[in-house]
C-alpha cells in the first residue's frame, strides 16, 4: 500500500488556552480531493492553519508523504509560574518546511502584500518550488485559469477586488506547485459572478490532479467538486461521506443539527 | 543675514539632511520590516566610523578611503546581520517582543560602545577626508567634500530602493514587512531576510558613520546624537513609503542648521523635538505618511 499523502493523527490544537478542534484524525490519498463543511468558529481555519506552521500543535502527528512534520509529544501544561517550557520548544510546524514539501495553504481572505503589485507577487512566489520544473509551466497557465490577474499586473494589491486578490492568492499558492493544496473558502464574501468565475478555476486545477482540501460554506460548489465531504463540527469530525452520499442541503442540515433543523 | 551666509547654513542643512536620511531610512527599513525598534543603531554608526579608521591607517590617499569604506560596510553587514540572531530572533516567540527588543537592542548598543572604549580608547579621532577643496556656487563656497558626502548618500538610498524594488531579496523583503504570514506560506525565509535587512541598515549606518567620522571628530558615544535625530525623522516623516522618512531628513537637517545659527547649538535639539510633538499632535502618522506601515 502506498503511502498516504497527507496523515493527521489524534491531532489537537487552538488557542492557549482554548483548544479549538480535538482528536481530529484525517487520511488524504494522493489524488483525491476532500471538502471541509462546518459551521463558522467551529475549527476549520484553524486545523488549517495548525497545519500549514502558522499555529502550535498542541498534540497528535501531521505527517506529509510518511514524513512527520511536527514535535512528538503533547504541549506541556506550564509546570511553573515563572517558566513557559513552551518558550523554549519549537513545537510549530516550520511552514517553510511544510511549503518546501508541497503543502501549500491558501489563507482565508488573504490580504496579501497590499503595497506590491501583482507582477511582483508573482515574480516572488516560486520561491519555494526553485529546483522542482513545470514553474515556467504553471505561470504559462495562470493566464488561462484566471484571465483577470494577466490584466492587473501592474496593479497594487490593495486596489484589487477581493475576488482577484483571491486570485492571486491561489496563483500564488499554483507558482509554489504545490503536492497537496489547501483553499479556505475561496468564494467567502464573493460576488456571483465572481465566485463562478473562481469556481470554475478551482475545478480546471482539480481537473489537472492537484490534491485539493477545500474548506467553503457553499455547499453546491463543495458537493460537485470533491470526492469526499467531511462535515465538521464543533472542533471534530462528525462525518465523512462519500460522493455517492452527498448530501443536499436539507439532508446536510439534519445530519448536524438534527431533525427539524432544515 | 547676508547671502553667503545663508548659503553657507542652508548648505550645511542639506548635508545634515543627507546624513540623516542614511541612517533614519537605516531605521524606517527595521521598524517596518522586523516590527522592533533598533536603538543599536547609534552604535552601527560609531563601529562604523571606527572599522573604517582602522582600515584607514594602514592606507593612503582616496582609494585607501574608498577601500576602509567598504571594507567598513560589508562588515558592519555582517554584524548586524548575526546580531538579529542574538538580539532580536530567540526572543520572536513571546508577545511583547516590541519591548524585549527595545531591551536587548539597548544592551547590544552598551556592549558595543564599550567594545568600542576599550579596543580604541577614548580619545578623539578622525578619518582624513579624502577630498579638500571649494567650490563656488551661486556666490557662495561650498566644500567638494561635503558635495560628495551628499552624493554618495543619495546614490546608496537610490540604490537601496532600486534593490527594494527590483531584485528578488528586495521583494521578499517588502513582502515580510507587508505581511509576514502571508511570506510565510510563500515558503520565505523570514528570519533571513530579517537578518538580511538589519545588515543592511547597519551597513547604512556604517558609510554615514564614516562621512560623521571624518568631518567630525568621532569617539565612542558619537552615534547617539544622530540615532536620536534620526528618532526624531522618522518619527516626524511616516514611515509608509520609502521616501518618507528622506524629505523628513531633509526638513530636519536644514531646521537644525536654521535653529542653530539663530538659536545656537542648546536650543536646537529642544526645537527638533517641538516639531517632532507639534507632528505627533496634529499628523501621527507622519508629514509624508499615511497611516500603513509598509515599505
Amino acid at each position: 500500500m502506498t503511502k498516504p499523502l497527507l496523515e493527521l493523527k489524534n491531532l489537537w490544537g487552538g488557542y492557549p488556552p482554548i483548544p479549538v478542534f480535538r482528536d481530529v484524525s484525517l487520511t488524504l490519498q494522493t489524488g483525491e480531493t476532500v471538502g471541509l463543511f462546518g459551521p463558522n468558529g467551529h475549527g476549520k481555519t484553524t486545523l488549517l492553519r495548525t497545519i500549514a506552521g502558522l499555529q502550535d500543535p498542541w498534540d497528535g502527528g501531521v505527517y506529509f508523504e510518511g514524513q512527520r512534520l511536527n514535535e512528538e509529544g503533547a504541549m506541556r501544561a506550564r509546570t511553573s509560574a515563572h517558566v513557559n517550557y513552551d518558550l523554549f520548544r519549537r513545537r510549530r510546524i516550520r511552514a517553510v518546511d511544510a511549503v518546501k514539501a508541497g503543502l501549500i495553504y491558501v489563507m482565508q481572505g488573504n490580504l496579501l502584500f497590499p503595497e506590491m503589485t501583482v507582477e511582483e507577487v508573482l515574480a516572488i512566489a516560486p520561491v519555494a518550488a526553485q529546483g522542482r520544473p513545470g514553474v515556467a509551466e504553471m505561470r504559462a497557465r495562470l493566464d488561462d485559469l484566471f484571465p483577470r490577474l494577466a490584466e492587473r499586473k501592474t496593479s497594487k494589491i490593495r486596489y484589487l477586488s477581493g475576488g482577484e486578490r483571491q486570485m492571486v492568492s491561489i496563483a500564488v499558492g499554483l507558482l509554489a506547485m504545490p503536492r497537496l493544496l489547501m483553499l479556505d473558502e475561496p468564494t467567502l464574501g464573493l460576488s456571483p459572478k465572481l465566485r463562478r468565475e473562481l469556481s470554475v478555476a478551482v475545478h480546471k486545477i482539480r481537473e489537472t490532479g492537484v490534491p485539493l482540501i477545500v474548506v467553503d460554506q457553499n455547499l453546491e460548489f463543495l458537493t460537485s467538486l470533491v470526492d469526499r465531504l467531511i462535515l465538521f463540527d464543533h472542533g471534530a469530525i462528525t462525518h465523512e461521506l462519500p460522493a455517492a452520499e452527498m448530501p443536499d442541503h436539507a439532508t446536510l442540515m439534519r445530519m448536524m443539527f438534527g431533525e427539524g433543523a432544515a | 543675514m547676508s547671502f553667503d551666509t545663508f548659503m553657507f547654513v542652508l548648505t550645511s542643512g542639506v548635508l545634515l539632511g543627507g546624513l540623516y536620511a542614511l541612517l533614519a531610512t537605516g531605521l524606517a527599513v527595521v521598524w517596518t520590516t522586523l516590527q522592533v525598534f533598533n536603538f543599536a543603531h547609534g552604535t552601527f554608526v560609531a563601529l562604523g566610523a571606527y572599522i573604517a579608521w582602522q582600515v584607514a591607517q594602514t592606507t593612503t590617499g582616496a582609494l585607501g578611503y574608498l577601500f576602509a569604506t567598504a571594507i567598513s560596510m560589508i562588515a558592519m553587514f555582517g554584524i548586524g546581520f548575526a546580531l538579529h540572531f542574538i538580539l532580536i530572533k530567540p526572543f520572536e516567540k513571546t508577545n511583547n517582543v516590541v519591548l524585549l527588543a527595545v531591551i536587548t537592542t539597548l544592551a547590544g548598543a552598551t556592549i558595543i560602545e564599550n567594545a568600542i572604549l576599550l579596543g580604541w580608547g577614548p580619545r578623539d579621532k578622525q578619518i582624513t577626508p579624502p577630498i579638500t577643496g571649494v567650490i563656488e556656487v551661486f556666490g557662495a563656497n561650498i566644500n567638494l567634500f561635503d558635495l560628495v558626502i551628499l552624493g554618495v548618500s543619495l546614490l546608496a538610498l537610490a540604490a537601496l530602493a532600486v534593490f527594494l524594488k527590483i531584485s528578488r531579496i528586495g521583494r521578499s523583503m517588502r513582502a515580510v514587512a507587508q505581511n509576514r504570514e502571508a511570506a510565510e506560506l510563500m515558503g520565505l525565509n523570514v528570519s533571513m531576510l530579517f537578518a538580511v535587512t538589519l545588515g543592511l541598515a547597519a551597513a547604512a549606518a556604517a558609510l554615514a558613520g564614516i562621512f560623521v567620522g571624518s568631518l567630525r571628530f568621532m569617539a565612542p558615544t558619537f552615534g547617539n546624537d544622530p540615532l536620536m535625530k534620526a528618532l526624531v525623522v522618522v518619527i516626524l516623516g511616516g514611515v509608509a513609503r520609502f521616501s518618507s522618512p528622506i524629505y523628513a531628513a531633509f526638513v530636519v537637517g536644514i531646521a537644525e542648521a536654521f535653529s542653530t545659527f539663530f538659536l545656537g547649538l542648546y536650543w536646537t535639539p529642544a526645537v527638533l523635538f517641538a516639531m517632532m510633538i507639534a507632528v505627533l499632535l496634529v499628523k501621527p502618522e507622519g508629514l509624508f505618511g499615511h497611516r500603513s506601515k509598509t515599505l
